[in-house]
C-alpha cells in the first residue's frame, strides 16, 4: 500500500501542478495579447507588406507585379550594385587586415598593414567606379539623398559627442547651480523638434537682420541666405570645388548647427551617467600612484567611459538616418536636393509624388544601409570599447 | 623599501599644490564655458517668448525686446489662428494613448518579466526588432492600413479621425522592455507570499507590483507624453482637416498659411511649448535619471 500511496502522490500533485501551468501560460498569452495586437498590425505587419508594395508598380492604387525592378531603378543595373558592394567589402577587409596588424609586435606589422593599405585602395577605386555607375544609370536623387544623409551624420554626430563630452567633464566638478545648467542644456533635446525648428527657420533666415546674419556681422561676414543657400559653403569661401569633397551646403550646415544645438544636451546627460559610473576608488588609486590629470583622463577616463562614447556615437548615426522633423520643418525649396535627406526623399515619394512602390522600395534599402552601417560600427568600435 | 615609502606624500603634495594655484584660473574658464553653453541653449527660447510680444514692425527691424509687450498676441493666436483647437486636440489625443500605453505596457511588461509561457523569448525578441524598424519602411503600409485600403476596418477609413491618431501608439516595444526591466527584479519571495494568500497574478499586480512602480511607470508616461505631443510625421499624413489635427502639425500649418506673421507664429510657439514645460520642470529629476539609464541600456 505504502508503494501505491508514493506512486499515486506524485501523479496526483503532477497533474494539479499541470494545470497550474497551463493556467499560467494562459494569464501570460492574455496580458501580452492587446500589446501584440497593436504590434503586429501597426509595428510587424508593415515591414512584411512594405516588402510586398516594392516589388509592385504600386501608384496610389496596385499595379502590375514588376519583381526587382523598383530597385534596379535605384541602381541602374545590379552588376552596378555588386560593383559597388565588392568595393565595399574590400574596404571592410582592409580594416580588419589593419586592426589584426596591430595584435602582432613583429616586423609582419609592417607588411600587414602595407597589404591592408593596398586592398584599402584597391576597395577604394572599385567602391568609387561602382558608385559613379550608379550615379550614371540610376537614381540620381536617392544616392544624392544618401551622399547628403552622410554629410549631414558626420557633421553632427561628431561635433555632439566631443561637446557633449566637455560639458558632462565640465559639469562633473563641485559646480554651483549644476542642476541648473543641466536642465538648460537638456532643454533643446525635451521639447518640440517642431517648435524649435520653427524658431530656427527664422533664426537662419536669409533677411539681412536676422539673428545668424547678425552674429556672422559682429566677426565683419556679410550676410548670407542660410537656409536659402544651396550653394556648398567652400565654394561661399572662393575655392572651386566640385562633387563629393565640396561638401554640404550653407543650408544643410544651419540644418546641422540646429542638429548639434538640440542634441547635445542629451549627450551630455547620457556622459553624466557614464561619468557616475565610474568608481572613486580608481581615481583615488591612481592619484595615490602619483598619476596626473592627464594621465588619469587619458588612462582611466576615456577608457572606462568609452561604452558610453560608443553607445552614444551608434544612436547618433541611426538617428540622423531617421531624422525627418527638423529636416522637414528647415528645408527650403531654394536649397533644393541639397537638404534633401533620405528619409525625406522617401516621404515626397510617397507623400508628393504618390510612387508607392518606388518609396517602399527605397526604404527598404535604407533601412539596410542603416542595418549595415550598425553592423560595421559594431565590429570597428566594437573592439576599441572597454567594458570593464 | 623605505624609499617607496617615502615617495608618495611629495608627490600628493606637489598636485595638491598645482592644483591650488590654477584653481582660481581654471574655476573661472569653467564657469565661462558652462555660461556661454548655457546662454546658446537657452537663447533660442529668449527670442522665441521675446518675439511673440512684439508687434510686426518689431520682428523685422533687429530688436531684441519688444518697446511694450504685446500680450494681446497670444488671444489672437489662441483664437483667430485657432491655437486653441489644435492643442485641445494634442490634449485629448495624449490622454488617450497614454491611457492605452499603460494598460498595454504594463499587462505585457509583467507578462514578459514574471510569467513563464511558451514563446516568450521569441514574442520579446520580435517585440524588440520593431525598435530597429525605421518609421520610413513602416509609414505607407500603415497609412493604407489606417485608409483601409488593405483590408475593411471600422468606420471605413480612419483619416482625420481620432482612433487613427491613437490607436497605433497605445503600445510600443520601449514602454513594454522598460517595465520588463524593472518587473523581473521584484523579489520572487513577494509573489510566493501571495500566492499562498490566493491571490493570482492580476491581484499581485495591482496591489502589490503598482504600487512600488511608480519611478518606472513614470518614466512611461514621461516618454510616451512626449512622444504623443511631439508627433508630427504621421499626424500630418493622416489629418487633412482641423477636425482633430494636434498642435506641432498646426504650428506648421499656421507657418505656410499665415505667411510673414512670426509674432503670431511666435505666440502659437511658446503654446505648444508650455505642456512640456510644465512636465519637465515638475518631474525634472525623474525625466534626466530616466534618460540616463534607459538611454544606457537601450
Amino acid at each position: 500500500m505504502s508503494e501505491v500511496t508514493i506512486t499515486t502522490k506524485p501523479t496526483k500533485s503532477g497533474s494539479t501542478l499541470r494545470s497550474l501551468r497551463t493556467k499560467e501560460q494562459i494569464t501570460g498569452y492574455l496580458f501580452t495579447l492587446p500589446a501584440l495586437i497593436i504590434i503586429l498590425i501597426f509595428g510587424l505587419f508593415p515591414i512584411g507588406y512594405s516588402f510586398y508594395m516594392s516589388l509592385f508598380n504600386w501608384r496610389v492604387t496596385k499595379g502590375a507585379f514588376i519583381g526587382g525592378s523598383n530597385y534596379l531603378l535605384i541602381f541602374g543595373t545590379w552588376t552596378n550594385l555588386l560593383i559597388t558592394l565588392a568595393g565595399l567589402a574590400l574596404i571592410m577587409l582592409a580594416f580588419w587586415v589593419w586592426s589584426n596588424a596591430y595584435k602582432s609586435l613583429d616586423k609582419s606589422q609592417k607588411i600587414a598593414k602595407l597589404i591592408a593599405a593596398v586592398i584599402m585602395i584597391i576597395g577604394g577605386v572599385i567602391f568609387v567606379t561602382g558608385w559613379g555607375f550608379m550615379y550614371e544609370s540610376g537614381n540620381k536623387s536617392f544616392l544624392k539623398s544618401l551622399i547628403v544623409t552622410l554629410y549631414y551624420a558626420l557633421g553632427t554626430v561628431p561635433a555632439e559627442v566631443l561637446l557633449g563630452m566637455m560639458l558632462a567633464f565640465l559639469l562633473y566638478q563641485e559646480i554651483v547651480g549644476k542642476d541648473i545648467f543641466r536642465m538648460i542644456y537638456f532643454l533643446p533635446y525635451v521639447t518640440p523638434s517642431v517648435t524649435t525648428a520653427v524658431v530656427f527657420q527664422i533664426i537662419f533666415s536669409l533677411r539681412e537682420t536676422s539673428i545668424a546674419n547678425m552674429i556672422i556681422g559682429w566677426f565683419g561676414i556679410s550676410p548670407q541666405k542660410w537656409r536659402f543657400e544651396p550653394r556648398p559653403l567652400l565654394n561661399l569661401i572662393g575655392l572651386n570645388i566640385d562633387g563629393f569633397l565640396a561638401g554640404p551646403s550653407l543650408a544643410l550646415i544651419s540644418i546641422m548647427l540646429y542638429g548639434i544645438w538640440s542634441f547635445v544636451g542629451y549627450n551630455t546627460v547620457i556622459f553624466l551617467a557614464g561619468l557616475g559610473n565610474i568608481p572613486k576608488e580608481t581615481y583615488e588609486a591612481a592619484e595615490i600612484d602619483g598619476a596626473t590629470r592627464g594621465q588619469i583622463f587619458r588612462l582611466i577616463t576615456m577608457p572606462l567611459l568609452s561604452p558610453t562614447t560608443f553607445y552614444l556615437t551608434l544612436v547618433g548615426f541611426i538617428g540622423t538616418f531617421k531624422a525627418f522633423n527638423h529636416i522637414y520643418v528647415l528645408r527650403t525649396p531654394s536649397a533644393g536636393d541639397s537638404v534633401i535627406t533620405t528619409s525625406l526623399l522617401i516621404f515626397d515619394n510617397f507623400y508628393k509624388a504618390n510612387q508607392y512602390g518606388i518609396a517602399t522600395a527605397q526604404a527598404i534599402i535604407l533601412f539596410l544601409v542603416i542595418l549595415g552601417l550598425t553592423l560595421a560600427q559594431n565590429k570597428l568600435m566594437g573592439e576599441r570599447v572597454f567594458y570593464g | 623599501m623605505g624609499k617607496l615609502e617615502i615617495k608618495p606624500p611629495p608627490v600628493v603634495l606637489v598636485t595638491r599644490a598645482k592644483r591650488s594655484s590654477f584653481h582660481f584660473v581654471g574655476r573661472l574658464l569653467t564657469y565661462a564655458v558652462l555660461i556661454f553653453g548655457a546662454i546658446i541653449f537657452i537663447f533660442p527660447f529668449f527670442w522665441m517668448i521675446s518675439s511673440s510680444l512684439m508687434t510686426l514692425g518689431e520682428t523685422i527691424t533687429r530688436v531684441l525686446l519688444p518697446k511694450v509687450p504685446q500680450w494681446e498676441n497670444y488671444i489672437e493666436a489662441w483664437n483667430q489662428a485657432k491655437f486653441s483647437k489644435y492643442f485641445f486636440n494634442s490634449v485629448l489625443i495624449t490622454v488617450g494613448t497614454l491611457a492605452g500605453l499603460l494598460m498595454t505596457s504594463i499587462l505585457a511588461g509583467y507578462a514578459f518579466g514574471r510569467i513563464d509561457f511558451k514563446g516568450k523569448n521569441i514574442l520579446f525578441g520580435l517585440f524588440l526588432a520593431t525598435m530597429m524598424i525605421p518609421e520610413s519602411v513602416t509609414l505607407i503600409p500603415n497609412y493604407l492600413l489606417i485608409r483601409g485600403s488593405i483590408f475593411p476596418i471600422p468606420g471605413g477609413t480612419w483619416l482625420n479621425k481620432y482612433w487613427s491618431l491613437t490607436i497605433p501608439f497605445i503600445a510600443n516595444a520601449f514602454s513594454i522592455f522598460l517595465l520588463r526591466q524593472f518587473f523581473a527584479q521584484i523579489p520572487k519571495e513577494l509573489w510566493d507570499a501571495a500566492r499562498i494568500d490566493g491571490a493570482d497574478h492580476l491581484r499581485f499586480l495591482i496591489q502589490i507590483v503598482l504600487p512600488i512602480s511608480k519611478a518606472p511607470i513614470m518614466t512611461v508616461l514621461l516618454f510616451g507624453f512626449t512622444g504623443s505631443w511631439n508627433a508630427f510625421q504621421w499626424p500630418l499624413l493622416v489629418t487633412t482637416n482641423d477636425t482633430w489635427r494636434p498642435i506641432m502639425v498646426g504650428l506648421w500649418s499656421f507657418v505656410n498659411e499665415a505667411g510673414p506673421q512670426t509674432h503670431l507664429l511666435m505666440a502659437g510657439a511658446v503654446i505648444s511649448l508650455i505642456p512640456i514645460l510644465i512636465i519637465y520642470f515638475l518631474t525634472q529629476k525623474q525625466f534626466t535619471q530616466g534618460i540616463a539609464t534607459t538611454g544606457l541600456k537601450g
